[in-house]
C-alpha cells in the first residue's frame, strides 16, 4: 500500500515535460537571471560576510590570516555595561514611538474624517504630508534652529515669559521628547493615509441607520468609524513590533552630541561608530547580527500573530 | 464621516474646535519651512536677535549670492541629480524585471525566487558586511555604490507585483498566442497599463535618493563626490562651511567661527526646493502607492 502511494507521487515527474516547460519559460528565466545575480551579490554576499562576527577580522589579512574566535565578540559586547544602556536606549525610543508616533496618525485620521468641508480637508491633508518629503538633515537643522538657546523660537517664548533659556539639545533629559515630538511632526500626515483609505470604505448608510437609532456623533465615531479601521490598526501594530529593535539611524546620529550620548546612543549608531570610525569590523558585525537575529525573530512572531488574528500572514 | 446633529451644541463646539486645531496643525507643518526661507532672506542683525519668524526682516540676498556663486554646492547638486536620475531609471527597470515573473510567471523555482527576494526584507547582512562587500567590489568613493545598494527594493517589487496582478491574465495569454515573448508582453502590454504604479515608484526612488544621508556618509569620502545631504550636514550641522569657501566666517556668540545664518539657511532651502516643488503634484501618486502597498503582497 505504502509502496504504491510512493510510486504515484513520483510518477508525474516526466523529464520531457520538465524540459518543455523550462524551454517554454526561457524568457522568464532570462528576466530572473539579472535580478537574482543582483540579489546574490548585493544582498546575500553580505550575509555570507556576517561570519566575520566569529573572527577577529583584519581587513588587510583577509579570512585566512584572521583568527577564528567563536563567540568571543558576542561575549565582549554582552558583558559590557554600556551595551545594556544602548539596548535600553533603543527600546525606550521604540516604546515612545509606539505610544505616540504610532497612535498620532490614528487620531489625526479620525479628526480629519470629521471635517465636513471637502476642500479644506484635502488642503489639510496635502500640507500634512510636507514634512515627510524633507530629509533628516533638513529636519535636524530645523530642530536645531527651533531649539537654539540664542536664536530659537521656543527659547524666545520662554524668555518673554520671564524664564531662563534652556539648552534643549545639550541636556540628556530632553532627547527622547525631541525625538518623539519631531517623529510625530514628520509622520502624522503620511501615516494617516492608510487609515483614511480604510475609512473611505465605510458605508455612509451605517451612519444614517445609527442616526435613526438616535446615536450621537461621538457614538457614531466610537461604534462605526473606529471599528472601521481596527483591522488596519492591528496590522500596522504587528508590523511595528517587528521593528522594535531598529531605530532609524539618521536622525539619532544627527541629533547626537557629547552631552546627550548617554541616552542617544542606540544599536545602529553604535554599529556605525564601531565599524566605520574604529574599524572594529568584527565587533560591529557581531552587534549588527545580534540585532538582526532578534528583529527577525520578532518579525516571525508578528507574522504568527497576524495569521492568528486575520488568517493571513504578512510574509 | 459621522452625521452631525444640527441641534447639539457640543457637536457644534467640537466642529469649531476641530477646524481650529487643524489650522494650528497646518501652521505647525509649514512654519519651520517658512522660518528657513525667512532666515535665508534676512539681515544678520534681526537673525542674531532671534526676531525672524515666518517673514524676512531687513531683506538681504547675500545668502543666495553665496550659494549660487559656490562651485561646491553646484557640484553636489549635479552629483545628487546624477545619483537620483540614473538610480531612478535603473531601479525602475530592475523592479519591473523582478516583479513581472512574480506576477505572471508559472515556472519551476518561482516560489524559491519570490522567497529569496522577500527574505531580504526581513533579514540582511547589515551595515558593516555590506560596506565590506562594496569595498571588495571597489565601489567606495563611487556614486555607483549608492545606486547599486538601492537598485531593487523588495517593498517596491511587491507593490509593483500587486499592481501587475490586477492586469487580466487573458491579455498576456492572447498576446502569447500571437507569438509574443515575455519581454514583448511586458513592454507592449503590462508597462503601458501600469503607468500610475511606475510613476509612484519612480518618485519614491527619486525622493529616497535625494534625501539619502547614510549612504553617502558611508560610501563617499571625497568632497568632490558629495551629494547634497552630506554637504548640508557639513555646512549646517558640523558648522564647517569654511571648508567649502562658503563666505567669510563670522564670530559666533561662544567665540567659535561660523558662517552666517542666512547662508546656512539658503543652502538648506536650496536643497529642498526640488522636493517642495514636486510634492504637491505627486502626492496623489504617492497616496495611491501607499494604498497599493497595503494590499497584501
Amino acid at each position: 500500500m505504502k509502496r504504491r502511494k510512493n510510486k504515484q507521487a513520483k510518477e508525474p515527474i516526466d523529464f520531457q515535460i520538465v524540459k518543455r516547460r523550462i524551454w517554454r519559460d526561457r524568457y522568464m528565466y532570462l528576466m530572473v537571471l539579472p535580478v537574482l545575480t543582483y540579489f546574490i551579490i548585493f544582498k546575500y554576499l553580505p550575509m555570507w560576510w556576517l561570519r566575520i562576527a566569529f573572527y577577529d577580522y583584519k581587513i588587510l589579512k583577509g579570512f585566512s590570516g584572521s583568527k577564528f574566535v567563536g563567540l568571543d565578540n558576542f561575549r565582549v559586547f554582552l558583558s559590557n555595561p554600556d551595551f545594556l544602556q544602548i539596548l535600553w536606549n533603543t527600546l525606550w525610543l521604540n516604546i515612545l514611538n509606539l505610544a505616540f508616533v504610532f497612535t498620532a496618525p490614528i487620531l489625526f485620521a479620525l479628526l480629519l474624517n470629521e471635517l465636513s468641508h471637502r476642500r479644506f480637508k484635502k488642503t489639510v491633508q496635502t500640507i500634512s504630508y510636507l514634512p515627510h518629503f524633507l530629509s533628516m538633515v533638513v529636519v535636524t537643522s530645523m530642530i536645531t534652529t527651533f531649539l537654539s538657546p540664542s536664536l530659537g523660537v521656543l527659547n524666545g517664548i520662554i524668555k518673554s515669559m520671564g524664564g531662563e533659556t534652556i539648552h534643549f539639545l545639550g541636556q540628556p533629559k530632553y532627547f527622547r521628547s525631541i525625538m518623539t515630538i519631531s517623529g510625530i511632526w514628520q509622520g502624522v500626515g503620511w501615516g494617516s493615509i492608510i487609515y483614511l483609505s480604510a475609512l473611505s470604505g465605510i458605508d455612509q448608510e451605517q451612519y444614517e441607520a445609527a442616526v435613526v437609532d438616535g446615536a450621537s456623533r461621538f457614538q457614531q465615531i466610537r461604534h462605526i468609524t473606529f471599528p472601521g479601521m481596527q483591522g488596519t490598526i492591528v496590522i500596522m501594530l504587528i508590523l511595528q513590533i517587528g521593528n522594535l529593535l531598529s531605530v532609524g539611524f539618521e536622525k539619532v546620529y544627527l541629533l547626537q552630541n557629547a552631552q546627550n550620548m548617554g541616552v542617544s546612543e542606540v544599536l545602529s549608531t553604535y554599529v556605525y561608530k564601531m565599524g566605520m570610525q574604529n574599524s572594529n569590523y568584527s565587533l560591529a558585525t557581531a552587534v549588527g547580527l545580534f540585532n538582526s537575529i532578534i528583529s527577525f525573530a520578532l518579525v516571525l512572531f508578528a507574522n504568527h500573530m497576524s495569521k492568528k488574528y486575520s488568517d493571513s500572514g504578512l510574509i | 464621516m459621522a452625521i452631525v446633529n444640527e441641534n447639539s451644541k457640543t457637536e457644534k463646539a467640537f466642529d469649531i474646535f476641530n477646524v481650529i486645531f487643524m489650522i494650528l496643525l497646518c501652521i505647525a507643518f509649514i512654519y519651520p519651512v517658512l522660518n528657513v526661507l525667512a532666515i535665508s532672506l534676512s539681515g544678520s542683525a534681526p537673525i542674531l536677535r532671534g526676531e525672524v519668524t515666518f517673514y524676512p526682516k531687513d531683506l538681504d540676498f547675500s545668502g543666495y549670492k553665496n550659494v549660487l556663486g559656490n562651485s561646491h554646492i553646484w557640484r553636489s547638486y549635479a552629483n545628487t541629480i546624477f545619483v537620483a536620475g540614473v538610480g531612478c531609471v535603473l531601479s525602475l527597470a530592475m523592479t519591473c524585471l523582478a516583479a513581472y515573473p512574480m506576477a505572471f510567471g508559472d515556472f519551476y523555482g518561482k516560489k524559491l525566487y519570490s522567497y529569496m527576494i522577500l527574505f531580504t526584507m526581513w533579514f540582511s547582512g547589515g551595515l558593516i558586511p555590506t560596506y565590506l562587500v562594496m569595498t571588495k567590489l571597489n565601489l567606495i568613493d563611487s556614486h555607483w555604490a549608492l545606486i547599486l545598494n538601492f537598485l531593487c527594493a523588495p517593498y517596491y517589487v511587491i507593490v509593483l507585483k500587486s499592481f501587475f496582478q490586477s492586469i487580466p491574465d487573458s491579455l498576456i495569454e492572447s498576446a502569447k498566442l500571437d507569438g509574443a515573448n515575455d519581454f514583448v508582453c511586458m513592454i507592449k502590454i503590462v508597462l503601458p497599463l501600469s503607468k500610475p504604479a511606475l510613476a509612484t515608484i519612480a518618485l519614491w526612488i527619486i525622493v529616497a535618493h535625494w534625501n539619502d544621508f547614510i549612504g553617502p556618509l558611508m560610501y563617499l569620502n571625497k568632497r568632490s563626490l558629495y551629494t547634497l545631504q552630506v554637504l548640508l550636514n557639513d555646512i549646517v550641522l558640523q558648522a564647517s562651511g569654511a571648508m567649502y569657501e562658503m563666505s567669510d566666517a563670522v564670530q559666533a556668540g561662544d567665540g567659535s567661527m561660523t558662517i552666517p545664518q542666512q547662508v546656512q539657511n539658503a543652502v538648506i532651502f536650496a536643497s529642498m526646493v526640488p522636493m517642495l516643488i514636486i510634492y504637491p503634484f505627486v502626492q496623489k501618486y504617492f497616496v495611491k502607492g501607499v494604498m497599493l502597498g497595503s494590499v497584501k503582497g
